[in-house]
Protein backbone atom coordinates (compact mmCIF):
# COMPACT_ATOMS: atom_id res chain seq x y z
CA UNK A 1 0.00 0.00 0.00
CA UNK A 2 1.32 3.12 -0.74
CA UNK A 3 2.16 5.59 1.83
CA UNK A 4 -0.46 8.52 1.11
CA UNK A 5 -0.15 12.15 3.12
CA UNK A 6 -1.88 12.47 6.08
CA UNK A 7 -4.49 15.39 4.21
CA UNK A 8 -5.08 12.81 1.86
CA UNK A 9 -5.74 9.92 4.23
CA UNK A 10 -8.33 12.11 5.93
CA UNK A 11 -10.23 13.37 2.56
CA UNK A 12 -9.95 9.53 1.37
CA UNK A 13 -11.09 7.05 4.09
CA UNK A 14 -12.36 4.42 2.60
CA UNK A 15 -11.23 0.87 2.76
CA UNK A 16 -9.21 -0.58 -0.05
CA UNK A 17 -10.79 -3.73 -1.64
CA UNK A 18 -9.13 -5.22 -4.34
CA UNK A 19 -10.12 -7.81 -7.54
CA UNK A 20 -8.23 -9.79 -10.04
CA UNK A 21 -9.14 -8.86 -13.54
CA UNK A 22 -7.39 -9.93 -16.37
CA UNK A 23 -4.18 -11.05 -14.43
CA UNK A 24 -4.13 -7.78 -12.82
CA UNK A 25 -4.56 -6.52 -9.39
CA UNK A 26 -7.29 -3.41 -9.38
CA UNK A 27 -8.06 -1.31 -6.19
CA UNK A 28 -11.95 -0.21 -5.76
CA UNK A 29 -13.82 1.47 -3.29
CA UNK A 30 -17.33 0.31 -2.61
CA UNK A 31 -19.73 2.00 -0.18
CA UNK A 32 -23.53 2.33 0.54
CA UNK A 33 -26.06 -0.18 -0.51
CA UNK A 34 -28.64 0.74 -3.44
CA UNK A 35 -28.71 1.06 -6.95
CA UNK A 36 -24.67 1.10 -8.03
CA UNK A 37 -23.47 4.38 -9.32
CA UNK A 38 -19.79 3.51 -10.73
CA UNK A 39 -17.62 6.63 -10.50
CA UNK A 40 -14.98 6.17 -13.74
CA UNK A 41 -11.43 8.08 -14.03
CA UNK A 42 -9.12 9.58 -16.54
CA UNK A 43 -5.47 10.69 -17.05
CA UNK A 44 -3.58 10.73 -14.92
CA UNK A 45 -6.47 10.34 -11.99
CA UNK A 46 -7.61 7.79 -9.76
CA UNK A 47 -10.80 7.14 -7.37
CA UNK A 48 -9.77 10.34 -4.94
CA UNK A 49 -11.29 12.65 -7.90
CA UNK A 50 -14.70 11.59 -6.87
CA UNK A 51 -13.46 12.14 -3.17
CA UNK A 52 -16.81 14.43 -2.78
CA UNK A 53 -19.25 12.17 -4.83
CA UNK A 54 -19.04 9.48 -1.88
CA UNK A 55 -21.30 11.25 0.75
CA UNK A 56 -23.74 12.63 -1.36
CA UNK A 57 -24.83 9.93 -3.15
CA UNK A 58 -24.69 6.81 -0.40
CA UNK A 59 -26.64 9.29 1.53
CA UNK A 60 -29.17 9.59 -1.59
CA UNK A 61 -29.55 5.68 -1.17
CA UNK A 62 -27.12 4.49 -3.64
CA UNK A 63 -24.13 1.65 -3.39
CA UNK A 64 -21.00 3.70 -5.03
CA UNK A 65 -17.74 2.10 -6.71
CA UNK A 66 -15.00 3.26 -7.70
CA UNK A 67 -12.27 1.53 -9.50
CA UNK A 68 -8.76 2.49 -10.27
CA UNK A 69 -7.95 1.92 -13.66
CA UNK A 70 -5.04 -0.76 -14.14
CA UNK A 71 -1.89 1.59 -14.48
CA UNK A 72 -3.33 4.07 -12.16
CA UNK A 73 -4.04 5.47 -8.68
CA UNK A 74 -3.90 2.06 -5.95
CA UNK A 75 -4.12 -0.55 -8.97
CA UNK A 76 -1.37 -2.27 -10.39
CA UNK A 77 0.68 -0.59 -12.77
CA UNK A 78 1.83 -3.14 -15.30
CA UNK A 79 5.82 -2.29 -16.57
CA UNK A 80 5.00 -2.29 -20.35
CA UNK A 81 3.40 -0.44 -22.83
CA UNK A 82 2.06 -3.18 -24.56
CA UNK A 83 0.07 -4.32 -20.83
CA UNK A 84 -2.42 -0.77 -21.91
CA UNK A 85 -5.09 -1.20 -25.00
CA UNK A 86 -8.34 0.24 -24.65
CA UNK A 87 -9.97 -3.14 -25.50
CA UNK A 88 -7.75 -4.16 -22.69
CA UNK A 89 -9.00 -1.82 -20.19
CA UNK A 90 -12.64 -2.22 -20.90
CA UNK A 91 -12.33 -5.77 -19.92
CA UNK A 92 -10.54 -4.74 -16.99
CA UNK A 93 -13.56 -2.98 -15.79
CA UNK A 94 -15.70 -5.43 -17.22
CA UNK A 95 -14.46 -8.24 -15.59
CA UNK A 96 -14.57 -6.19 -12.53
CA UNK A 97 -18.51 -5.10 -12.75
CA UNK A 98 -19.44 -8.86 -14.01
CA UNK A 99 -17.26 -10.17 -11.00
CA UNK A 100 -19.63 -7.59 -8.90
CA UNK A 101 -22.70 -8.82 -10.27
CA UNK A 102 -23.73 -5.10 -10.48
CA UNK A 103 -27.07 -4.58 -12.54
CA UNK A 104 -29.15 -1.32 -12.79
CA UNK A 105 -25.67 0.55 -13.02
CA UNK A 106 -25.30 4.33 -13.68
CA UNK A 107 -21.88 4.87 -15.56
CA UNK A 108 -20.26 8.02 -14.39
CA UNK A 109 -17.44 8.97 -16.98
CA UNK A 110 -14.80 11.23 -17.22
CA UNK A 111 -12.10 11.25 -19.75
CA UNK A 112 -10.81 7.98 -20.45
CA UNK A 113 -13.04 6.81 -18.38
CA UNK A 114 -15.69 7.96 -21.18
CA UNK A 115 -14.58 5.20 -23.90
CA UNK A 116 -13.71 2.80 -21.19
CA UNK A 117 -17.25 3.11 -19.13
CA UNK A 118 -19.25 3.31 -22.91
CA UNK A 119 -17.54 -0.02 -24.44
CA UNK A 120 -18.76 -1.67 -21.23
CA UNK A 121 -22.33 -0.15 -21.45
CA UNK A 122 -22.83 -1.08 -25.42
CA UNK A 123 -20.87 -4.54 -24.62
CA UNK A 124 -23.55 -5.18 -21.59
CA UNK A 125 -26.16 -3.13 -22.02
CA UNK A 126 -29.10 -5.59 -19.59
CA UNK A 127 -26.83 -4.53 -16.60
CA UNK A 128 -27.16 -0.39 -17.56
CA UNK A 129 -29.12 1.59 -16.01
CA UNK A 130 -28.30 5.09 -16.92
CA UNK A 131 -25.38 7.28 -17.78
CA UNK A 132 -23.13 10.79 -16.96
CA UNK A 133 -20.24 12.25 -19.50
CA UNK A 134 -17.93 14.64 -18.18
CA UNK A 135 -15.04 16.16 -20.49
CA UNK A 136 -15.07 12.82 -22.47
CA UNK A 137 -15.53 11.65 -26.26
CA UNK A 138 -16.87 8.32 -27.95
CA UNK A 139 -16.03 8.53 -31.65
CA UNK A 140 -13.09 7.85 -33.81
CA UNK A 141 -12.65 11.66 -35.30
CA UNK A 142 -11.60 14.11 -35.22
CA UNK A 143 -9.42 14.72 -32.52
CA UNK A 144 -10.09 18.03 -30.23
CA UNK A 145 -7.85 20.73 -31.17
CA UNK A 146 -5.86 20.63 -28.02
CA UNK A 147 -4.80 17.25 -29.02
CA UNK A 148 -3.92 18.44 -32.35
CA UNK A 149 -0.92 20.92 -30.88
CA UNK A 150 2.60 20.33 -30.76
CA UNK A 151 3.01 22.09 -27.44
CA UNK A 152 2.20 21.38 -25.33
CA UNK A 153 -0.03 18.28 -26.00
CA UNK A 154 1.95 16.45 -28.80
CA UNK A 155 5.46 17.11 -27.58
CA UNK A 156 4.20 15.97 -24.02
CA UNK A 157 4.16 12.34 -24.87
CA UNK A 158 6.30 12.06 -28.01
CA UNK A 159 9.07 9.08 -28.14
CA UNK A 160 11.72 10.01 -25.41
CA UNK A 161 9.64 12.91 -24.41
CA UNK A 162 7.21 11.24 -22.68
CA UNK A 163 9.19 9.21 -20.65
CA UNK A 164 11.58 12.47 -19.64
CA UNK A 165 8.77 14.70 -19.17
CA UNK A 166 5.94 12.33 -17.63
CA UNK A 167 7.70 10.06 -16.56
CA UNK A 168 11.19 11.21 -14.64
CA UNK A 169 9.44 14.34 -13.72
CA UNK A 170 5.71 13.22 -13.23
CA UNK A 171 4.62 16.25 -15.50
CA UNK A 172 1.23 15.52 -16.22
CA UNK A 173 -0.17 14.33 -12.59
CA UNK A 174 1.68 17.05 -10.86
CA UNK A 175 1.79 20.37 -12.76
CA UNK A 176 -1.06 19.15 -15.71
CA UNK A 177 -3.70 18.51 -13.29
CA UNK A 178 -2.68 21.92 -11.51
CA UNK A 179 -3.00 23.81 -14.56
CA UNK A 180 -6.45 22.20 -16.06
CA UNK A 181 -8.35 23.40 -12.80
CA UNK A 182 -9.94 26.70 -11.75
CA UNK A 183 -9.04 27.01 -8.52
CA UNK A 184 -5.30 26.00 -8.18
CA UNK A 185 -4.20 27.41 -5.03
CA UNK A 186 -6.89 25.12 -3.26
CA UNK A 187 -5.83 22.20 -5.69
CA UNK A 188 -2.52 22.77 -4.85
CA UNK A 189 -3.20 22.50 -1.26
CA UNK A 190 -5.73 20.08 -0.83
CA UNK A 191 -5.74 17.38 -4.33
CA UNK A 192 -2.41 17.51 -5.90
CA UNK A 193 -0.13 14.96 -3.24
CA UNK A 194 -2.78 12.67 -4.23
CA UNK A 195 -2.31 12.28 -7.50
CA UNK A 196 1.55 12.35 -7.53
CA UNK A 197 1.98 9.94 -4.68
CA UNK A 198 0.21 7.29 -6.36
CA UNK A 199 2.37 7.90 -9.17
CA UNK A 200 5.74 7.59 -7.39
CA UNK A 201 8.39 6.04 -9.72
CA UNK A 202 8.84 6.72 -13.41
CA UNK A 203 8.33 3.05 -14.53
CA UNK A 204 5.12 3.41 -12.23
CA UNK A 205 4.23 6.66 -14.56
CA UNK A 206 3.97 4.85 -17.72
CA UNK A 207 0.00 5.04 -18.36
CA UNK A 208 0.34 9.18 -18.51
CA UNK A 209 1.96 9.21 -21.44
CA UNK A 210 0.71 5.66 -23.13
CA UNK A 211 -3.46 6.66 -22.78
CA UNK A 212 -2.57 10.08 -25.00
CA UNK A 213 -0.75 7.75 -27.90
CA UNK A 214 -3.92 6.02 -28.09
CA UNK A 215 -6.20 8.86 -28.70
CA UNK A 216 -7.11 8.79 -32.79
CA UNK A 217 -5.34 11.60 -34.64
CA UNK A 218 -6.01 10.44 -38.29
CA UNK A 219 -7.42 7.61 -40.14
CA UNK A 220 -4.20 4.98 -39.40
CA UNK A 221 -5.13 5.06 -35.34
CA UNK A 222 -4.90 1.76 -33.67
CA UNK A 223 -8.05 2.18 -31.94
CA UNK A 224 -9.98 3.48 -34.81
CA UNK A 225 -12.62 0.54 -35.14
CA UNK A 226 -13.12 0.66 -31.53
CA UNK A 227 -14.40 4.32 -31.41
CA UNK A 228 -16.14 3.78 -34.68
CA UNK A 229 -18.16 1.01 -32.50
CA UNK A 230 -18.44 3.36 -29.69
CA UNK A 231 -19.96 5.86 -31.98
CA UNK A 232 -22.32 3.79 -33.74
CA UNK A 233 -23.25 2.94 -29.63
CA UNK A 234 -24.13 6.04 -29.05
CA UNK A 235 -26.11 6.70 -31.77
CA UNK A 236 -28.22 3.77 -30.76
CA UNK A 237 -27.62 4.19 -27.52
CA UNK A 238 -31.43 5.16 -25.57
CA UNK A 239 -30.09 4.73 -21.90
CA UNK A 240 -31.24 8.15 -19.93
CA UNK A 241 -28.08 10.50 -20.10
CA UNK A 242 -26.88 13.24 -18.03
CA UNK A 243 -24.04 15.52 -19.82
CA UNK A 244 -22.01 17.70 -17.49
CA UNK A 245 -19.16 19.84 -18.80
CA UNK A 246 -16.67 22.57 -17.70
CA UNK A 247 -17.26 26.38 -18.17
CA UNK A 248 -13.83 26.65 -19.04
CA UNK A 249 -12.91 22.91 -20.36
CA UNK A 250 -9.71 23.65 -21.77
CA UNK A 251 -9.19 19.99 -23.49
CA UNK A 252 -12.74 19.08 -24.32
CA UNK A 253 -14.16 22.24 -25.99
CA UNK A 254 -17.87 21.86 -24.74
CA UNK A 255 -19.02 23.57 -27.35
CA UNK A 256 -17.66 21.22 -30.06
CA UNK A 257 -17.79 17.70 -27.48
CA UNK A 258 -20.79 18.20 -25.30
CA UNK A 259 -22.15 19.49 -28.67
CA UNK A 260 -21.44 16.48 -30.56
CA UNK A 261 -22.70 14.36 -27.24
CA UNK A 262 -26.23 16.19 -27.29
CA UNK A 263 -26.56 15.48 -31.34
CA UNK A 264 -25.75 11.93 -30.87
CA UNK A 265 -28.05 11.82 -27.81
CA UNK A 266 -30.59 14.34 -28.41
CA UNK A 267 -32.51 12.71 -25.51
CA UNK A 268 -29.80 13.49 -22.84
CA UNK A 269 -30.32 15.78 -20.09
CA UNK A 270 -28.08 19.34 -20.36
CA UNK A 271 -25.29 19.77 -20.41
CA UNK A 272 -25.38 20.98 -17.35
CA UNK A 273 -22.04 23.82 -16.88
CA UNK A 274 -20.26 23.90 -13.73
CA UNK A 275 -17.47 25.90 -12.64
CA UNK A 276 -14.35 24.19 -13.92
CA UNK A 277 -11.97 23.28 -16.03
CA UNK A 278 -10.76 19.47 -17.88
CA UNK A 279 -10.82 17.93 -13.86
CA UNK A 280 -14.08 19.63 -13.21
CA UNK A 281 -14.73 17.23 -10.62
CA UNK A 282 -11.82 19.35 -8.52
CA UNK A 283 -13.83 22.61 -8.67
CA UNK A 284 -17.43 21.64 -8.36
CA UNK A 285 -17.43 18.21 -6.92
CA UNK A 286 -20.33 18.61 -4.10
CA UNK A 287 -22.27 20.17 -7.08
CA UNK A 288 -21.63 17.96 -9.52
CA UNK A 289 -22.78 14.96 -7.17
CA UNK A 290 -26.11 16.94 -6.44
CA UNK A 291 -26.63 17.33 -10.40
CA UNK A 292 -26.15 14.05 -10.26
CA UNK A 293 -27.59 12.44 -7.71
CA UNK A 294 -31.11 14.79 -8.79
CA UNK A 295 -30.94 13.45 -12.06
CA UNK A 296 -30.92 10.03 -10.69
CA UNK A 297 -33.56 10.35 -8.42
CA UNK A 298 -36.07 11.51 -11.19
CA UNK A 299 -35.33 8.72 -13.20
CA UNK A 300 -36.49 6.65 -10.18
CA UNK B 1 23.70 23.89 -31.76
CA UNK B 2 23.05 21.46 -28.64
CA UNK B 3 26.61 20.44 -27.80
CA UNK B 4 25.90 16.60 -28.45
CA UNK B 5 27.58 14.35 -30.86
CA UNK B 6 27.25 11.09 -32.14
CA UNK B 7 30.80 9.06 -31.09
CA UNK B 8 32.46 6.00 -32.28
CA UNK B 9 32.14 3.00 -29.86
CA UNK B 10 33.99 3.77 -26.74
CA UNK B 11 35.84 1.23 -24.65
CA UNK B 12 34.18 0.26 -21.66
CA UNK B 13 36.12 -1.29 -19.69
CA UNK B 14 35.53 -0.43 -16.28
CA UNK B 15 32.32 1.24 -17.41
CA UNK B 16 28.79 -0.13 -16.44
CA UNK B 17 25.54 1.28 -18.39
CA UNK B 18 22.90 2.49 -16.32
CA UNK B 19 19.56 2.93 -17.67
CA UNK B 20 17.40 6.08 -17.59
CA UNK B 21 15.28 7.00 -20.18
CA UNK B 22 12.58 3.29 -22.21
CA UNK B 23 10.66 4.09 -24.97
CA UNK B 24 8.87 1.48 -25.70
CA UNK B 25 6.91 3.28 -28.95
CA UNK B 26 10.19 5.21 -31.34
CA UNK B 27 7.74 5.25 -34.09
CA UNK B 28 4.56 6.77 -32.26
CA UNK B 29 5.59 9.81 -34.63
CA UNK B 30 7.43 8.32 -37.00
CA UNK B 31 9.46 11.13 -37.67
CA UNK B 32 11.54 9.95 -34.26
CA UNK B 33 12.73 6.53 -36.20
CA UNK B 34 13.64 7.54 -38.95
CA UNK B 35 16.00 10.39 -37.13
CA UNK B 36 17.39 7.82 -34.85
CA UNK B 37 17.66 5.37 -38.79
CA UNK B 38 19.68 8.66 -39.99
CA UNK B 39 21.52 9.56 -37.48
CA UNK B 40 22.90 5.78 -36.69
CA UNK B 41 23.19 4.15 -39.51
CA UNK B 42 19.94 1.59 -38.16
CA UNK B 43 19.65 0.63 -42.08
CA UNK B 44 23.03 -0.98 -42.45
CA UNK B 45 23.94 -1.20 -38.52
CA UNK B 46 20.90 -2.91 -37.09
CA UNK B 47 21.51 -4.38 -34.00
CA UNK B 48 25.12 -5.11 -34.08
CA UNK B 49 25.61 -2.42 -31.72
CA UNK B 50 24.93 0.27 -29.77
CA UNK B 51 25.01 3.93 -30.79
CA UNK B 52 26.90 6.15 -28.51
CA UNK B 53 26.55 10.19 -27.82
CA UNK B 54 28.76 12.68 -25.99
CA UNK B 55 26.51 15.05 -24.00
CA UNK B 56 28.05 18.34 -23.56
CA UNK B 57 28.97 17.64 -20.14
CA UNK B 58 31.24 15.06 -21.50
CA UNK B 59 29.35 12.02 -20.51
CA UNK B 60 28.76 9.01 -22.68
CA UNK B 61 25.20 7.72 -23.42
CA UNK B 62 24.47 4.44 -25.13
CA UNK B 63 20.96 4.00 -27.23
CA UNK B 64 20.70 0.54 -27.65
CA UNK B 65 17.81 -0.03 -29.91
CA UNK B 66 15.49 -2.63 -29.78
CA UNK B 67 13.61 -4.78 -32.26
CA UNK B 68 9.77 -6.07 -31.79
CA UNK B 69 8.50 -8.90 -34.49
CA UNK B 70 6.04 -7.70 -36.68
CA UNK B 71 6.76 -3.39 -36.21
CA UNK B 72 9.22 -1.33 -37.93
CA UNK B 73 13.21 -0.97 -36.32
CA UNK B 74 13.51 0.02 -34.20
CA UNK B 75 10.72 -0.64 -32.19
CA UNK B 76 12.27 1.04 -29.14
CA UNK B 77 15.23 2.53 -27.52
CA UNK B 78 16.90 2.71 -24.17
CA UNK B 79 19.42 5.97 -23.15
CA UNK B 80 22.28 4.08 -20.92
CA UNK B 81 24.55 6.52 -19.61
CA UNK B 82 27.42 4.90 -19.46
CA UNK B 83 29.47 5.41 -16.25
CA UNK B 84 32.01 4.14 -13.56
CA UNK B 85 31.97 0.42 -12.78
CA UNK B 86 31.30 1.18 -9.17
CA UNK B 87 30.64 4.63 -8.51
CA UNK B 88 27.56 6.96 -7.76
CA UNK B 89 25.55 8.32 -10.53
CA UNK B 90 25.68 12.41 -10.68
CA UNK B 91 21.65 12.10 -11.35
CA UNK B 92 20.96 15.78 -11.29
CA UNK B 93 23.42 15.95 -14.08
CA UNK B 94 21.88 13.27 -16.12
CA UNK B 95 18.72 14.89 -16.13
CA UNK B 96 20.67 18.02 -18.03
CA UNK B 97 22.45 15.31 -19.92
CA UNK B 98 19.17 13.83 -21.05
CA UNK B 99 17.46 17.04 -21.56
CA UNK B 100 20.67 18.26 -24.24
CA UNK B 101 20.14 14.83 -26.06
CA UNK B 102 15.88 15.39 -26.21
CA UNK B 103 17.07 19.04 -27.79
CA UNK B 104 19.15 17.40 -30.29
CA UNK B 105 16.63 14.80 -31.20
CA UNK B 106 14.11 17.49 -31.70
CA UNK B 107 16.47 19.84 -33.39
CA UNK B 108 17.51 16.88 -36.13
CA UNK B 109 14.03 15.98 -36.59
CA UNK B 110 12.68 18.96 -37.28
CA UNK B 111 9.69 20.18 -38.74
CA UNK B 112 6.92 21.13 -37.03
CA UNK B 113 8.85 19.73 -34.48
CA UNK B 114 11.31 22.81 -32.51
CA UNK B 115 13.52 22.74 -30.05
CA UNK B 116 11.50 26.68 -28.59
CA UNK B 117 8.14 24.07 -28.43
CA UNK B 118 10.54 21.28 -26.55
CA UNK B 119 11.92 24.51 -24.48
CA UNK B 120 8.28 26.11 -24.14
CA UNK B 121 7.11 22.08 -23.05
CA UNK B 122 9.79 22.30 -20.01
CA UNK B 123 8.83 25.75 -18.98
CA UNK B 124 5.34 25.15 -18.59
CA UNK B 125 6.24 22.15 -16.29
CA UNK B 126 9.13 23.61 -14.49
CA UNK B 127 11.73 20.98 -15.75
CA UNK B 128 14.91 22.07 -13.53
CA UNK B 129 16.80 22.10 -17.00
CA UNK B 130 14.83 23.71 -19.10
CA UNK B 131 14.27 26.52 -16.47
CA UNK B 132 17.83 26.68 -16.24
CA UNK B 133 18.40 27.57 -19.90
CA UNK B 134 18.27 31.32 -20.85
Amino acid sequence: MLDLPAHIRQQWPYPPRHARVNGWRMHYVDEGSGDPVVLLHGNPTWGFLYREFVAPLTTAGYRVIIPDMIGFGLSEKPAREHAHTLDGHIANLTALLRGLDLQRITLVCHDWGGPTGLGFAFANPARMRALVLMSTWGWPLPPAEFHTRVFPWRMMHAPLIGPYLLGRHNALAGRGVYLSVVDRKRFAERAQAAYEAVLPDPASRLLTWVWPRWIPMNDTARALDRFAWLERGLRACTLPTLLIWGHADDVFDPAVFAARFKQLLPHAEGPHFVTGRHFLQEDSGPEIAAIVSDFLQRLA
Amino acid sequence: MTGVTVIAPPALDGCHLAPFLIEDRLGHFPEFREFFVRSFDLGRVGLARPGYLRAPSGNIYALIFIGRSGEAFPAGVEIHAVVPALEPIDEPQVDRDLWAVLRWTIDGIGGEWSVEKLQSSGRLFRIPPALDEP
